[in-house]
């Protein structure tokens, strides 16, 4: 156990290491000059020669590598363009804002699509069980932004049920993350985003458990749990329930891949002030440092997350580390 | 190649043909999904005759005023935008854009995915592990952004998105295809073909990829669904081709003119085209994911 860990450690770091190594490429790519990415072509032309000086510009391209490489890991990650701010301070404010949002998504999507799916299987070929089939099918085909602009168009500009975006009102800004939770109109704001989010990736462990529950229902610990005449309910989600949990989880690396595409979408929408409206904003104005420093907090925060699934996978699943054994 | 070869060979095609569109047809989701499909296609092909207006040219009403955001009607059947757009006509050719963008990019990374996934799969070894970890690294690239990154550098161009989707998306097709792969590399009837002297090529492509295709076409149908998602999502942030018009850039222009709370016919049509194309999609693919794993079909 403690050696698989170990070597998922290992990838992971190396993984982190190798999207540094793309988005460096990538950025030095640009076309016209290179060094746009780090200086702002307002600044004064001494203050350009001065910065490409210390930020190593006019070395070998090696060279611009491993300053570029010293500069991500000593937290050296620029200022913006824009406001002057360091990247780093501007990223572990957004930083929070994201993953309460995306921890508020999770959570309804995992409890309501776990537990719908435990129903489907249960009350199988029912209406209940098909409806739920197409309404799930439906919600994964229409992208967050549709959902989330017919969200707002019903609930905020119709009925006016909810403020329209934002995370407080204009001029309250909290101090700190406990007054923010404290604050009533925090919770008024979650509720569209939540739900925009909620609903596109509901289907898939709905819809992964309701498989998975029938497989495992069908197996024989199911039939003795049954013979020796445990109650139904016992039998599906202590039993059953437990077993075809596995599935959600092995799906869950390829959900969080997208669902940092769909928190994009959705702070965009409702104005969240997290990274992924931080990646629009910068990106629309070319306000690279940022840009960057956003594109690769999101990419370590979807490796970790990789990472932890696939740590509890094997947890759940001990037969995984005699295959990651054998394979290498 | 003899002229009974290629009749035969022709033949064969046209039975497997048949056989897809028996697989499709055979569940009634799918098949309405496959028509849809056929529709949206259809109407692609011929998108510049059936359109009456230009996606950008101001319209003007039969008494001759300008049309400005005008609900449905018979001369505008899907309403027109504030700037006197006629929205059907943007619809029609935006159809176009969609089908490209998903074809080409989904048809292209299966591609990729496939043949990496039975590479990988069948030589294992070094040449797995090398193939796998670029996959990982893929995984660990966050998809939005990094289009959204691309465009912002290189410039609001068609070929940067299909390309941008392309590189990121086979990344799922090739890990489920390996898998695959070695499950059938393990068969009897691959050491037979060993034996034989068959070389790895013909192993690969006439005895492996037969068995992977449902899979394969399963994972095709996703691909462009996730394709066409990506691309809408990206237009409607403002990271699309702006001289291009498509379903998601229509609702970014909806955006961007702040008439959300009037123009409900502007939000409408572009919406449910892309949940209707989406969903035919989704509906086809479940037909051949029954196929794929046929544990599902008793159910």
């Amino acid at each position: 156990m403690f050696d698989y860990i170990l070597r998922r450690l290992v990838y992971t770091l190396i993984t982190i290491f190798a999207v540094a190594s793309i988005l460096f490429v990538l950025f030095r790519m640009l076309p016209g000059d290179p060094t746009m990415q780090v200086i702002s072509p307002a600044m004064d032309p001494a203050v350009q020669l001065r910065m490409k000086e210390a930020f190593g510009l006019n070395e070998p391209i090696w060279a611009q590598y491993l300053i570029y490489m010293k500069n991500l890991v000593t937290l050296e990650w620029g200022r913006s363009f824009v406001s002057a701010q360091e990247v780093t301070d501007i990223l572990s404010y957004r930083f929070w804002n994201t993953i309460l949002l995306m921890a508020a998504g999770m959570c309804m999507t995992l409890v309501l699509g776990i537990g719908m799916g435990i129903i489907m299987a249960w009350k199988r070929n029912s209406a209940l069980d098909i409806g739920g089939t197409i309404v799930g099918l439906v919600f994964q085909a229409a992208p967050p932004f549709i959902t989330g602009l017919l969200l707002l168009m019903v609930l905020s500009y119709r009925l006016g049920l909810f403020p329209t975006g934002g995370m407080y009102p204009a001029g309250q800004r909290p101090d700190g993350i406990i007054e923010l939770l404290l604050m009533p109109e925090f919770w008024h704001r979650i509720v569209l985003p939540t739900l925009t989010v909620g609903m596109y990736y509901i289907s898939t462990p709905m819809l992964i458990m309701r498989d998975s529950m029938l497989e495992v229902l069908g197996s024989d610990f199911i039939e003795l749990a049954r013979a020796k005449g445990l109650k139904p309910r016992v039998v599906m989600f202590k039993h059953a329930a437990r077993n075809a949990l596995l599935g959600v989880v092995t799906l869950a690396g390829i959900m969080i891949g997208f669902a940092v595409g769909g928190q994009v979408v959705v702070e965009a929408l409702f104005s969240w002030p997290g990274m992924g409206q931080l990646m629009v904003e910068s990106a629309a104005s070319h306000d690279y440092p940022v840009a960057q420093g956003t594109f690769l907090m999101l990419a370590i925060l979807v490796i970790t997350l990789n990472f932890f699934t696939d740590v509890l996978y094997s947890y759940l699943d001990p037969r995984i580390k005699i295959t990651a054994k054998g394979v290498n | 190649m003899s002229a009974n070869r290629l009749s035969r060979q022709l033949k064969n095609l046209r039975s497997g043909l048949a056989e897809h569109y028996r697989i499709i047809t055979s569940n009634r989701l799918s098949a309405f999904g496959f028509w849809i499909i056929i529709l949206f296609v259809v109407v692609a092909i011929f998108a510049p005759w059936i359109a009456p207006h230009e996606p950008w040219e101001m319209v003007y009403d039969r008494d001759g005023n300008f049309a400005s955001l005008r609900p449905p009607s018979w001369q505008f059947p899907v309403g027109t935008t504030h700037l006197g757009y006629d929205l059907f006509s943007q619809l029609v050719l935006a159809t176009r854009t969609t089908l490209l963008i998903g074809a080409t990019s989904g048809l292209i990374s299966i591609i990729i995915g496939a043949n990496i996934g039975l590479v990988a799969g069948y030589y294992g070894g070094k040449i797995d592990e090398v193939l796998m970890r670029l996959t990982d690294i893929l995984y660990g690239m966050p998809f939005l952004p990094f289009i959204i990154i691309l465009i912002s550098l290189f410039g609001r161009k068609l070929e940067f998105v299909i390309l941008a989707i392309i590189l990121i998306i086979w990344r799922t097709s090739a890990r489920v295809i390996r898998a695959q792969t070695i499950a059938i590399k393990q068969r009897q009837f691959i050491a037979m073909a060993k034996a034989r002297g068959c070389s790895d090529f013909r192993i690969i492509y006439r005895h492996i990829l037969p068995n992977v295709l449902p899979l394969l076409l399963l994972y095709a149908a996703f691909n462009i669904a996730w394709s066409i998602i990506t691309e809408a999502s990206a237009s409607f942030l403002g990271f699309g081709d702006g001289e291009t018009i498509s379903w998601g850039g229509m609702l970014y222009e909806l955006w961007l003119s702040g008439k959300t709370r009037v123009a409900w016919w502007w939000f409408a049509t572009p919406s449910i085209c892309i949940v209707l194309l989406v969903t035919s999609l989704v509906f086809v693919s479940r037909a051949y994911e029954e196929v794929a794993n046929p544990r599902l079909r008793k159910r």
